[in-house]
């Protein structure tokens, strides 16, 4: 390990960012570059755990302590090798992952955690700079077709884990470029495009092939999808939002939250916005409904676009600002969260409960009616909240964006075809190594877990790329997620 | 050693003993009766040096060899018919024969058969008449058959012819009686067959010997010498025949390498040849060692064939035992090269020996090279000469006294009884020594491998392009790299771990393991010690030779053409040099040791066989240098595992007599870490070449991984420095000194290996739970080939995580995980018996990863209870300890917290070795106790004064730990600070060293005695032994108990530590499953388990591990891990570098403040595993713990095990229950009898009354004699009580003894005690001195120079806090080992004086031995030197010699004036008296870090004024 001590000499620091007033202006990176010293200092204080609750607590198992270790020895070549045997896509994670590693790092149960996605962002953006990210190239290639449809983060991870292992892969994507949410989702000042695009080069070389405009069971069926592949991979992800079904809904002014971060990320990659309802929230009251990451991300897209005023609310009761009992280390916890989008000016709202859109008599959105609420515990021990009486208000605004999460995938758009098996949650169902009820195909990501962090799709790409390898191979050399791959090719059976 | 036959895991081989043992003779050869008297007194008055058992009656065996009585013997024949001839002319069979009339008559038939077939004309038998009504129910039980023989040869006329072909009748009958007579069950059994000598013995009491065979008793029955031996066995199951003396010798001792010595013998007997026997009888004594006989008995055997041979039985001697001569300045040349020539001739048998021998004419004793058994010898003015274990065995009338001695180590005490005289060691030796040309004959034959020609035009190239595939291929990992491989570059020694293992054993992991990891090391415990490796170098050697060994009969000069090598490990150039060797003397051949990879099942042993039958063809052409290499494999050759050849092709050599003409080379891609090493070594590896591991560490420097720039020779330099380390280390902690002896020594146990296996590659090595054959072997190896060479080639490979020092998710599993550590802190925290029972189903269910032996259990149903009837929780809680952790290892607030719990609940806490600040012996306000119950004796004795063994409920011996079984440990001084220095007693800032052994145990006689003495100390507290698990620890547990301990504990292989080699952590100790029912086991059929408190700990998790200790024998348990999980430990395995971060295992300041346990958290733990324990017990329908004790009957083996490797597993045998009687019990419900009503002590106290009571002074004038042993430790511990550790004034309590004192005079002696001896005193003199004064001179009437001889033993002032000692005469080997503060006065000492001394005061006025100061880092010795003679007999490692100055002057001047005052030494007269010239002959010895520590204060001092 590093340095012993490190955790004793060195506190947290994180590099700074642009003043919020500028940046406000753009939707560039927001954050400034951090000292090289600076960086080995953080990675200094990682203590090398003789139990690493990180590595437990990463969706993907990051080896984190190893390539802090490299990044203490400055042995970038090192440090980027250990993050992607784990990791596909650093240049991800280490820019918008809400960290579950920090949160559970040992160091955090006295001291603040280590910087950790700070320095695999850092790893994976010292290794492109010196050269270290070369496609890699596999040296045999089988004779398998895998199709992966859908190019968020889990299709990138399976198209590229399965592409590692030789197999020819194809990834179609309705949308105009690959990247998913990545690059239609997610505001350019979290992940700027050019980071989405410079991967997908590097995986283009590697011969994997995107079929960017390609919609399945609409361009091409899914019938002569499953007469050209070997194997097919669902990875079109948790893309249904949850409505809210008030009153006043269909008024115009209101809106899902994803339509309005989509078209902005159009705007800024310079796309023409060719839909019909052209959401901008310059000049206008903006309400966000929902006090998650997305609405978070409204947040600061609707302050770029100059909005006049922007009210988030939230549901649930104002958490505490640091860990409590209730959830202790290494639990990823329920705390406030401040994001820089809400350092941008915001006014932040909670225990609101929302129970009317109103409109004016064009129908369009004038303001929205809301209640404080009271949360408590109900009689199966659940939290349920009553209503405050007397406090029903309404609140002027002209645009709202519902950011209340997604229900699931579209999981009925192949139904003509056949119908996949789905969990009560409405998610496709698998037997718990990511195959469906349908033979040769697949499912990861969130249209097989639901709504998740992108950390966990990637995650999943790659486990499922994995099954997918023993099922066309009868074995797999692709890393497994908890275990060791010798222990792995020791238990598979033969075919 | 037969083929373990009984059902449990109780292994026979594992027998131990250790004795009294002494001779009595006549230096001018006149026979007398009296000798024969004389000797038998001198045996019981070593009385408390033997044993016994359940049955008081029996002892573990007793025995006398004494000369032919010629007169005696013909008078009886003549009574029975027959006439002797003259002596010389006839022999004497004392015969063992079996009790059954048929059996014993078909033995004699043969025996008849081949008196005649030899030329023997039969004379007569007589019946020896025995009288067993006073000898045990258990000795009466397999009482044998005791006749003697009479015989003459019909043509051999020449006495010495005579023996010889006795001696072939003997054996031959032997061996054939053994073959062919099943029921003969090895009873038949000559105890003596010789013209000249003769034995008596038996399964008997010292004082039963003469009363049961009354020949003895008989004045008619004259010897001029008389050999005795009493026997203290680790068991007491009856063997009438393991009794000794044997025919030549009587040893008191351990063999350590016996396994390797009887292999080397087997392949070395088809050499013989002699002038001295016909072909034919050379055939007829063959085998002469067998594993059938002890290790005594085998060498016994062994100097018996050399000395029959031809050579001198002291030859014989110097050439089975040498000295440590490989690294000994002070040795004659001469000397040196009769040992390196033997060499060539002979591996040491290695281990602790303290020989009596005798030819009947010369009689004589000697000491291994370690010396760590005790033998003092005297000479009086009447010829007598009396040599015994210990000083005034046999009361001597002083004014005769000539002479008085201590054997030292490697040195020979011997009378020639027809020259009339004793001849010294040297001129012995000398003497020895010069009869051949050794010297010259080294000069032209020897060969170092430096010396072989260079080859040209050939070197190894690194292969960086398939590196990594051979890497994955071979198991590397790229934990290897960080964890083992670039530290033992950096730092040249082994790398340091903390905390246990929770990792699965090898055979139930799902990772694909080294086979190695199948075997576990053995180490030393209690029979015999382990060695320090760093501090006692001068005994260690890593010399080894290539060559054919040739007839052990004959000595030529073509004997030692040999090539030597400094070190097993072979670099590159060398391995060429081997290879290319081809002249008439030296053949190389290179085996390839791979198999098809492709071929399917039975390939692998296909593939062995195939080159063990290469090796045979190979070694038969004249190879001498076997190279055995995987070099060749590829993607289609997979690589055979280093281990599984080199143990094969060995074990085939020996089995076809061949081994002995080859050295095996090993050219292996899989050898990385030490264990890997020595278990190549230790099945018969000669020299082994890493060849992937260089070209590892070159792949490893390339990445700049290093801490400084080294070129390839320096980096290979460095690894292969750590590597002899760890093994020097290895050896050492099963107390054996050389490679030579170690290799084929098979120090290990198997743990998941299956019989083909075992009999095929490692026969004889012990495997008692089955496991894993050829194929499962193959597959693991294939599995890691197929990883390394898939079809579908990755783009880019990567090696394995490992996860086996770090709990990684891709790596090896741990049952101490991020889950589990979670759930329990939050449980204990929150008192969620829920959550806890989540934590405990994620350890106890293993079906899906497998861990420990108990997860492949299952509980029988029965029929349950209510848990209401089910004893209650707090009934349990005095069952509970916790684990031993010293204060230094971990922080005062995490150490107390357990204490504060344990207190609270009734159960116990461990002090650990570090000692205990005396504030936590009172009671707080709040009623909290912060004291340990447990206090700890370890080897450094830190802190232990009588005070501190005053304040407890119970005594803990540790004699191992489970994390480092055999080692010793070592505190940095960075961790002493103010608080840990002032209670271990020693300098803050100055690092401490805990030696390997006790001091004091180096047998089981000496625990036998520290056991006494701890009881002398505090009489209300339990004594515990701690072992660890490994085979035999259940005859060393019978041992225990036969000590008298109360309580032992087995702890497992996996139990945590503050510090431990990491190698040693994986790799050492077995698992309490086996541990705890073997001695559960071996207690039972010894009938000693009733009085004895069985005790389990290591990894205990959850109350189901403690249900499974209880069915297995356990009735209480001790909890570490866990405990200190429940206290905030994440496991960091941090804690040897002091940077915990929750404050648990470090003394920074800083990180003490974030600990965050509560006494609340602990016992929550304790209440959650005695509920679990409960609701089991309920199920399972058991009221109370006592009634599950030793239930293995309602166990079994899970039947869902399906995985391939762990289904092999077999655990009936740890399952398997002894049938006991009736009435007996599976638990301790007796106290053992500590017989302190003897003790001298209680007349002390008599008469100190109005000390204790009023602090008046008194003073008392009292006889002592060897028996009193412990003199003054009752008196301190009363002192103690009352005075607490301030204790009375100086003087206060003044007691005058006269005589020879017994073991252990003053120890622990508390301050106000003045103890005065008139006479001598035997070992262990002053231990533990806690501020007692102790004088002592020789008897008034004592006519020989005091100076000159011995007068004390070895080990005195060990462990000392304070006081002071005043000592004229000399003292011993080991002279203030590790003393923290007394000051004592000497006039000569022994070796290793001032051993790991950390304070305190030593002056020697005479000699010292050698490896003075080894380890000492505190105090100050001033040594009298007018000869300038020392400096070469210190070890400078730690000390300087400084100037002295005025206050050094003032400290020894007022010591020599006390000393003079209080034993009127003239040599303190003379120094006094010349003072001025004399004081510039004193040498100051000073510690370098002490001296360091002091400056500093001193300058501090200086800036505060």
């Amino acid at each position: 390990m590093g340095k012993p001590t490190g955790f004793l000499e060195f506190g947290r620091e994180l590099p700074g960012k642009r003043a919020p007033k500028e940046r406000v202006h753009d939707f560039k990176e927001i954050y400034l570059d951090f000292g090289e010293e600076q960086i080995n200092e953080q990675a200094a204080r990682c203590m090398d755990c003789g139990t690493p609750f990180c590595h437990k607590g990463c969706p993907l198992g990051n080896i984190i302590p190893e390539f802090n270790d490299a990044v203490y020895h400055k042995d970038w070549e090192q440090a980027i090798d250990i993050l992607h045997s784990t990791n596909n896509f650093p240049e991800f994670t280490g820019r918008i992952c809400p960290a579950p590693c920090e949160a559970s790092c040992v160091l955090g149960i006295n001291k603040p955690p280590v910087t950790i996605e700070l320095l695999e962002k850092t790893i994976i953006e010292k290794a492109y700079k010196l050269g270290y990210v070369k496609p890699e190239i596999p040296k045999v290639r089988t004779s398998k077709k895998v199709a992966v449809i859908g190019s968020g983060p889990s299709g990138l991870s399976a198209a590229a884990q399965l592409n590692k292992a030789g197999h020819w892969v194809i990834v179609f994507e309705r949308a105009d470029a690959p990247g998913g949410l990545l690059r239609y989702g997610i505001p350019d000042f979290k992940l700027e495009k050019w980071v989405v695009q410079r991967r997908v080069d590097i995986m283009k070389a590697e011969g994997v092939i995107f079929k960017p405009g390609v919609n399945v069971g609409v361009d091409i069926s899914m019938t002569s999808i499953m007469e050209d592949f070997d194997a097919v991979v669902l990875c079109t992800g948790s893309t249904i939002p949850r409505d809210m079904r008030l009153k006043g809904r269909k008024l115009k002014g209101v809106h899902f939250a994803m339509e309005f971060l989509t078209q902005q990320n159009k705007r800024v990659a310079g796309v023409e916005v060719t839909s019909e309802d052209v959401i901008i929230a310059k000049g206008k009251s903006v309400i966000v409904i929902g006090g998650g990451d997305t609405g978070s991300d409204c947040v600061g897209t609707a302050n770029r676009q100059e909005a006049k005023s922007i009210l988030q609310l939230e549901l649930l009761p104002k958490p505490a600002e640091s860990r409590t009992e209730k959830d202790p280390w290494p639990k990823y916890p329920t705390i406030l969260r401040t994001s820089t989008s809400h350092e941008e000016g915001c006014e932040r709202q909670w225990s609101i409960l929302t129970k009317e859109f109103i409109g004016d008599e064009n129908g369009n959105l004038k303001a929205i009616r809301v209640s404080d609420i009271q949360w408590g515990t109900g009689m199966r021990g659940r939290p349920e909240y009553i209503e405050i009486e007397g406090s029903g208000r309404e609140i002027p605004c002209e645009l709202a964006l519902l950011a209340v999460g997604f229900v699931h995938g579209e999981t009925d758009k192949f139904n003509e075809w056949k119908e996949f098996e789905l969990d009560e949650k409405g998610n496709i169902l698998t037997n718990g190594q990511y195959k469906t009820n349908i033979e040769k195909v697949f499912a990861a990501g969130d249209i097989h877990r639901g709504q998740s962090l992108v950390v966990w799709a990637i995650a999943e790409g790659r486990e499922a790329a994995r099954e997918i390898d023993i099922y066309l191979m009868g074995n797999s050399f692709l890393e497994a997620r908890d275990d060791s791959l010798i222990n792995m090719v020791s238990h598979t059976p033969k075919p | 050693m037969r083929e373990n036959k009984n059902k449990g895991v109780y292994v026979p081989s594992m027998e131990h003993d250790a004795c009294g043992i002494g001779f009595v003779a006549n230096l001018k050869g006149k026979k007398s009766h009296s000798v024969v008297t004389n000797a038998m007194e001198m045996l019981m008055n070593m009385e408390h040096r033997g044993a016994v058992g359940s049955d008081p009656g029996t002892g573990d065996g007793a025995g006398i060899l004494i000369q032919m009585p010629h007169v005696f013997f013909k008078e009886k024949c003549k009574n029975l018919g027959f006439d002797l001839p003259e002596f010389g002319k006839y022999g004497v069979g004392m015969i063992f024969f079996p009790e059954d009339e048929a059996v014993r008559e078909e033995c004699r038939y043969i025996l008849n058969k081949h008196i005649g077939e030899l030329g023997f004309e039969l004379l007569g038998y007589r019946k020896v008449p025995t009288h067993n009504e006073h000898i045990g129910v258990t000795a009466k039980s397999i009482e044998p058959w005791i006749e003697q023989l009479f015989v003459r040869h019909k043509t051999i006329t020449n006495p010495a012819e005579l023996e010889r072909k006795i001696y072939v009748l003997k054996k031959y009958t032997s061996h054939f009686v053994g073959h062919n007579i099943e029921e003969n069950k090895n009873e038949f059994y000559f105890l003596s067959f010789s013209y000249k000598t003769i034995v008596y013995k038996g399964q008997l009491r010292t004082n039963q010997v003469v009363p049961y065979f009354s020949d003895l008793d008989d004045e008619r029955v004259e010897t001029a010498l008389a050999l005795v031996h009493s026997r203290f066995s680790t068991n007491t199951f009856p063997k009438w025949k393991l009794a000794q003396p044997f025919k030549y010798i009587a040893h008191n001792g351990e063999i350590n390498t016996i396994r390797g010595n009887i292999n080397w013998m087997s392949s070395k007997e088809s050499l013989m040849e002699s002038s001295n026997f016909i072909k034919e009888d050379i055939d007829r004594l063959l085998p002469i060692c067998d594993t059938e006989h002890s290790d005594s008995a085998n060498l016994d055997s062994i100097i018996e064939i050399l000395v029959l041979g031809g050579r001198s039985i002291t030859h014989a001697l110097m050439m089975v035992i040498p000295e440590a001569w490989q690294d000994n300045k002070h040795m004659p040349e001469y000397k040196k090269s009769f040992y390196a020539y033997h060499a060539s001739l002979m591996e040491p048998w290695d281990g602790p020996a303290s020989i009596c021998f005798t030819d009947g004419n010369v009689v004589g004793a000697t000491l291994d090279r370690n010396g760590l058994r005790p033998s003092r010898y005297c000479l009086t003015t009447d010829d007598m000469v009396i040599m015994a274990s210990e000083a005034g065995a046999l009361r001597v009338d002083q004014s005769k006294v000539v002479m008085k001695g201590r054997l030292q180590p490697g040195k020979m005490f011997v009378a020639d009884l027809s020259q009339g005289r004793i001849i010294s060691d040297e001129e012995l030796k000398k003497d020895i020594c010069t009869r051949k040309p050794y010297k010259k004959w080294l000069d032209e034959y020897a060969i170092s491998i430096r010396d072989l020609p260079l080859v040209d035009n050939f070197e190894f190239q690194y292969d960086e392009s398939t590196l990594i595939q051979r890497q994955i291929a071979h198991g590397f990992t790229s934990e290897d790299f960080k964890m083992i491989l670039q530290p033992m570059v950096d730092q040249k020694t082994e790398p340091l771990g903390s905390m246990g293992a929770d990792t699965p054993l090898a055979v139930l992991s799902d990772q694909s393991q080294h086979l190695s990891g199948y075997f576990k090391q053995l180490f030393a415990q209690v029979s015999n010690p382990p060695i320090d490796p760093i501090r006692e170098r001068l005994v260690m050697s890593l010399q080894g030779s290539f060559g054919a060994t040739k007839n052990i009969l004959d000595e030529t000069p073509e004997h030692c053409r040999q090539i030597y090598l400094k070190q097993p490990i072979l670099k590159n150039s060398q391995l060429v040099k081997l290879i290319g060797l081809d002249s008439p003397f030296f053949k190389s051949k290179v085996i390839e040791c791979t198999f098809n990879a492709n071929a399917g099942k039975g390939a692998l042993e296909d593939a062995i066989d195939y080159i063990c039958y290469k090796a045979e063809n190979a070694v038969r052409y004249g190879i001498n240098v076997l190279v055995l290499s995987d070099r060749t494999m590829n993607a289609n050759l997979a690589p055979i595992p280093s281990l599984l050849f080199v143990g094969a092709v060995n074990h085939h050599l020996i089995r076809k007599r061949l081994r002995a003409k080859t050295g095996i080379v090993v050219e292996a891609g899989d050898v990385r870490e030490t264990h890997h090493f020595a278990t190549l070594i230790g099945y018969g590896a000669t020299a082994i070449n890493p060849y992937l591991t260089f070209e590892t560490l070159v792949s490893l420097k390339k990445q700049d991984v290093f801490r400084k720039k080294m070129e390839n020779v320096e980096i290979f330099q460095n690894y292969i420095e750590a590597i002899n380390y760890g093994l020097l280390k290895i050896f050492s902690k099963m107390g054996i000194s050389t490679i030579q002896s170690y290799q084929g020594a098979q120090i290990f146990e198997a743990l998941g290996i299956n019989k083909k296996v075992i009999n095929k590659c490692f026969f004889r090595t012990v495997s008692r739970i089955g496991g894993i054959g050829f194929n499962e072997i193959a597959r693991e190896t294939l599995v890691r080939h197929k990883m390394a060479f898939p079809k579908i080639p990755l783009p880019k490979q990567r090696l394995e995580v490992g996860g086996l020092y770090q709990w990684k998710r891709r790596g090896e599993h741990h049952l101490f995980n991020p889950d589990t550590i979670d759930l329990l802190q939050q449980a204990t925290r929150n008192q969620d018996y829920k959550l806890y029972m989540e934590y405990a189903k994620r350890i106890n269910d293993q079906t899906k990863k497998a861990a420990t032996l108990r997860g492949l259990l299952k509980f029988k149903k029965r029929n349950s209870i209510p848990i209401e009837e089910v004893e209650p929780k707090e009934n349990i809680f005095r069952r509970f300890a916790t684990g031993a952790m010293s204060f230094g290892s971990i922080s005062y607030e995490a150490h107390s917290t357990l204490a504060v719990a344990m207190n609270r609940i009734g159960g116990k806490s461990n002090s650990g070795e570090g000692g205990e600040d005396e504030i936590r012996f009172e009671k707080k306000p709040n009623g909290d106790w912060e004291r340990s119950s447990i206090k700890q004796v370890a080897s450094g004795r830190f802190g232990v004064t009588s005070h501190y063994l005053t304040n407890a409920s119970e005594l803990q011996i540790k004699m191992a730990q489970g994390a480092k079984p055999g080692e010793g440990g070592q505190l940095p001084g960075y961790k002493v600070d103010d608080w840990i220095g002032r209670v271990r007693h020693s300098t803050p800032g100055v690092g401490l060293i805990s030696p390997p052994p006790h001091h004091d145990i180096y047998s089981i006689e000496d625990l036998a005695q520290l056991i006494h003495d701890l009881k002398n100390s505090n009489r209300d507290a339990r004594i515990n032994v701690k072992l660890v698990a490994e085979t035999g620890v259940g005859t060393i547990a019978a041992g225990v108990a036969k000590a008298k301990a109360d309580v032992v504990l087995i702890s497992g292989w996996d139990g945590g530590t503050g510090a431990s080699p990491i190698s040693s952590i994986r790799h050492t100790g077995l698992p309490w499953e086996l541990g705890l029912s073997e001695a559960h086991q071996t207690l039972v059929k010894n009938k000693l388990r009733d009085r004895i408190v069985v005790q389990a700990d290591g990894q205990l998790k959850t109350g189901r591990d403690l249900a499974i200790a209880a069915l297995l024998g356990a009735e209480e348990w001790g909890v570490a891990t866990a405990a200190l999980v429940t206290e905030g430990c994440i496991m960091m395995r941090k804690c040897h570098m002091n940077t915990c971060p929750v404050g648990i295992a470090t003394q920074n300041h800083e990180l003490r403040k974030l600990f965050s346990g509560k006494p609340e958290h602990v016992i929550n733990l304790f209440k959650f595993l005695a509920e679990e324990l409960r609701e089991i017990m309920a199920e399972l329908g058991f009221a109370t713990v006592d009634d599950m004790i030793g239930r293995s009957d309602v166990l079994r083996m899970r039947k869902n095990i399906d995985h391939w490797k762990i289904k092999t597993v077999d655990l009936s045998g740890i399952l398997y229950r002894e049938k006991t009687d009736p009435e007996s019990v599976n638990y301790c419900n007796k106290v053992q009898d500590h017989v302190l009503e003897k003790a001298l002590d209680w007349k002390i106290l008599e008469a100190a009354r109005p000390a204790l009571e009023n602090g008046e002074s008194v003073k008392l004038e009292l006889p002592i004699t060897n028996v009193d042993r412990t003199a003054g430790t009752i008196l301190s511990n009363e002192i103690s009580k009352k005075y607490k550790g301030e204790g009375l004034p100086e003087g206060t309590i003044h007691v005058k003894f006269r005589g020879s004192a017994g073991q252990s005079f003053g120890a622990f002696g508390a301050r106000g005690i003045k103890l005065e001896l008139e006479g001598e005193a035997n070992d262990y003199f002053g231990k533990g001195l806690s501020g007692g004064q102790l004088f002592v001179y020789p008897d008034r009437e004592a006519k020989f120079v005091p100076e000159e001889q011995i007068i004390i033993g070895n080990v005195a002032f060990y462990g000392a806090t304070s006081g002071e000692a005043y000592i004229r005469g000399q003292a011993g080997e080991r002279f203030c080992v590790r003393n923290s503060g007394a000051k004592a006065v000497v006039e000569g000492i022994g070796d290793h004086g001032c051993e790991y001394m950390t304070g305190g005061v030593a002056v020697v006025l005479g000699k010292t031995g050698r490896n003075f100061a080894a380890g000492m880092s505190g105090g100050t010795a001033y040594v009298f030197d007018p000869d300038q003679r020392f400096g070469s007999y210190c070890n400078m490692g730690m000390v300087d010699f400084d100037e002295m100055d005025k206050e050094d002057h003032t400290v020894l001047k007022t010591l020599l004036e006390n000393h003079k005052k209080y034993t009127k030494s003239t040599v303190a007269k003379e120094i006094l008296d010349r003072w001025k010239s004399s004081v510039k002959h004193f040498i100051k010895v000073m510690p370098k870090d002490y001296k360091r520590i002091l400056l500093e204060r001193k300058e501090k001092l200086k800036q505060a004024i």
